[in-house]
């Protein structure tokens, strides 16, 4: 087989030149990129793969170049010795630009890296730059935030209507809010003087709160009494509190005042069960007055025909003290459960107790007790319902004769025009035996008597409290057992 | 992931093979301490070394492609390049390997420029394929000069985003 032999020599000499030519050309281009960035390493690699291949164009160029010009000048015999040697360094030039491009992926890896790096270096850079160049701007910033944000959450620490108290671990209180202070009746300048004990009426109710505070970090829903600075007024108070460790130890105390609600609840349970006992007597009062009415008209007619010294007169007359008796028991459970509307009209609440006590001043005659007046000139006169009141000074002035007794005492009936409440007080006070703190609670509830029988039916002071509270009013109660009581009547002027 | 398995596995056989290779050695007949290579050898180590330069370039085209770098126009030329580097070593390979078939004979006859070059002792085909073989200068040529291009351009971007940088 026979094929023309310039193509083959133009192209291997051709070949040879241009391999030697791109292969250096390679080389400097590579130089050029990395002298633009020394610290590429694609670069360097890049290099180190032109250097791979101009050193692989080299070796094969010069080679094919001068067996071509041995050949052409007789000297084959020396490129037969040769031969081996280029063919050998051709070898090497392909392991070497192999094991070069086999590096490829970790150089590619690392240049990832590095460009990674130089990112997080330039933003972190940058950054800094920025808050360099912004930093009193940035500082000024950031303290407009905090006081803004310390300004809100002071604001509604203080103007919370529940009492906030925040105390140290031992007890001390560092903070409490208006509210606080004003449930307690302290000053600003008593915080930090004051301690959590102090506020607790119990000690007791303390150690048990600050046990469970201290093992369980927090307190929910926690009813005790505590009290106020100086008149040591009991107060009911809800408490939830939480332990704190973001940068100081510290307990945070938020408080309720429940003492109105556990008063009105008190309350309506009172008129609950006097609304139960009013439809009941109502009920018994109908039934019995009738036949009561009978047997007393009865036992008059029967009367009027007996000689008044007979013994018939004498059964028939117990008969009749007892029946009147009974009649008034049902009198005072009628006019207890009727609780009719007031007919108020404008008049002089002295006039009206001038009345009451000429109505009893048989009661008072030869039981040893003085009675003293002391009567507000000022009062005005204002609307009230003169029969019901008077019902309420007989009941409290009886009370109070009742509470002397035999041995003779002191009775007073005192008027105030309180004007800054607009109400007028009344209070009826003796120095009788008093009540006991165990029945001072009591003495409002319906049947509710310290009288021996047949003496009190224990509707008194029930009914008097009805009526003092139709008129809008209260009525305190303040008494030492064995020194005696003062009721105060509050009858608001409007 | 596959690549490295696969280069792990190579590598691994390798240490066996060291190991087996150093047992050979303590355990060996001291009456051969050198081994001779015959006439074949020098042709078996270049023909493995195109393999082996094969493999490399194949690798380095996998991981332009993973990486997506193919998409710019400097590392298509640089895989443009391997790639014709590649079918430039099958070539050589082929060469070689019809070189070394027994009773192969080029004569050249006459000058260089109306001269013919003789196969003797080789079918035609086998003739016709060997002679454009020898004309490996056609592949090997423009895979270098790819590589240049490839490197012309990455130059070129350099140059553009230092300036960029510069003016930033």
């Amino acid at each position: 087989m026979t094929f023309p032999f310039f193509p083959f020599w133009f192209i291997d000499v051709c070949g040879s030149f241009l391999m030697v030519v791109f292969g250096i050309l390679c080389v400097i281009k590579a130089f050029s990129l990395r002298r633009l960035d020394p610290h590429n390493v694609v670069w360097a690699y890049l290099l180190w793969l032109s250097m791979a291949l101009a050193f692989f164009a080299l070796s094969r160029s010069i080679g094919h170049i001068v067996q071509h010009i041995l050949t052409v000048t007789g000297y084959k015999h020396i490129w037969e010795i040769l031969r081996p040697y280029s063919g050998s360094l051709n070898t090497v030039t392909f392991i070497v630009g192999g094991s070069v491009t086999l590096f490829f992926e970790g150089v590619w890896e690392i240049y990832h890296r590095i460009i990674k790096d130089q990112e997080a270096l330039r933003d972190a850079h940058n950054k800094l730059i920025f808050i360099n160049r912004h930093l009193d701007e940035l500082v000024r910033e950031r303290t407009r935030e905090f006081v803004a944000s310390e300004r809100k959450y002071r604001r509604l620490f203080e103007e919370a209507h529940e009492a906030i108290v925040v105390a140290f671990p031992d007890g001390t209180i560092v903070d409490m809010n208006s509210a606080g202070l004003k449930l307690f009746g302290y000053d600003r300048s008593d915080i930090g003087k004051i301690s959590l004990e102090m506020l607790f009426q119990n000690n007791d109710d303390f150690r048990h709160f600050w046990e469970k505070i201290k093992k369980d970090g927090s307190v929910t829903n926690w009813e005790c009494i505590l009290q106020k600075n100086q008149n040591r007024d009991k107060l009911v108070v809800l408490i939830s509190g939480s332990k704190e460790e973001e940068y100081v130890e510290r307990y945070v105390l938020w408080l309720r005042d429940i003492t109105q609600r556990k008063i009105l609840e008190r309350q309506l349970l009172n008129a609950d069960k006097l609304a139960s006992i009013g439809r009941l007597a109502a009920g018994i009062a109908h039934e019995i007055n009738n036949p009561l009415g009978i047997i007393l008209g009865y036992t008059q007619l029967l009367l009027r025909s007996e000689p008044p010294d007979s013994e018939r007169y004498e059964d028939l007359k117990t008969i009749e003290k007892h029946v009147r008796m009974c009649k008034n028991i049902v009198g005072d459970l009628l006019k207890f459960s009727r609780m009719t509307q007031a007919e108020k009209q404008i008049g002089d609440i002295h006039a009206v107790i001038e009345d009451v006590f000429s109505m009893l001043h048989h009661q008072f005659e030869g039981s040893r007790i003085v009675i003293e007046r002391d009567f507000d000139s000022s009062v005005p006169e204002f609307s009230f319902d003169a029969s019901k009141m008077k019902q309420v000074f007989i009941n409290m002035l009886i009370n109070a004769r009742d509470a002397i007794g035999d041995k003779g005492g002191r009775v007073f009936v005192r008027t105030r025009w309180q004007q800054d409440q607009d109400a007028v007080w009344i209070q009826i006070g003796d120095d009788g035996c008093g009540i006991s703190a165990e029945h001072l609670g009591k003495i409002f509830e319906p049947f509710f008597t310290t009288k021996p029988p047949g003496k009190g039916t224990g509707l008194g002071l029930a009914v008097s409290y009805g009526i003092v509270a139709e008129h809008g009013g209260d009525i305190l109660v303040e008494s030492t057992e064995g020194k005696g009581t003062v009721f105060t009547i509050i009858l608001p002027l409007k | 992931m596959k690549i490295r398995l696969f280069l792990d596995i190579v590598l691994k056989t390798f240490e066996c093979f060291g190991f087996c290779l150093l047992v050979f050695f303590l355990l060996s007949d001291p009456a051969f301490p050198l081994q001779l290579h015959g006439d074949p050898e020098g042709l078996y180590v270049h023909q493995i070394a195109h393999l082996f330069f094969v493999i490399s370039l194949a690798i380095l085209i996998y991981w332009l492609f993973r990486m997506r770098l193919l998409f710019q126009r400097g590392w298509r030329f640089i895989g443009l390049g391997a790639l014709l580097l590649i079918l430039w070593n099958i070539d050589a390979f082929v060469g070689h390997w019809i070189e070394g078939t027994e009773g192969v004979q080029m004569v050249i006859d006459g000058n260089r420029w109306s001269g013919t070059i003789k196969f003797l002792s080789i079918s035609k085909t086998i003739a016709v394929v060997y002679y454009f073989a020898k004309l490996d200068h056609l592949l090997c040529v423009p895979a270098v000069a790819s590589i240049f291009w490839g490197l012309k351009e990455f130059y070129a971007d350099s140059l553009k985003n230092l300036h960029l940088r510069e003016k930033s």
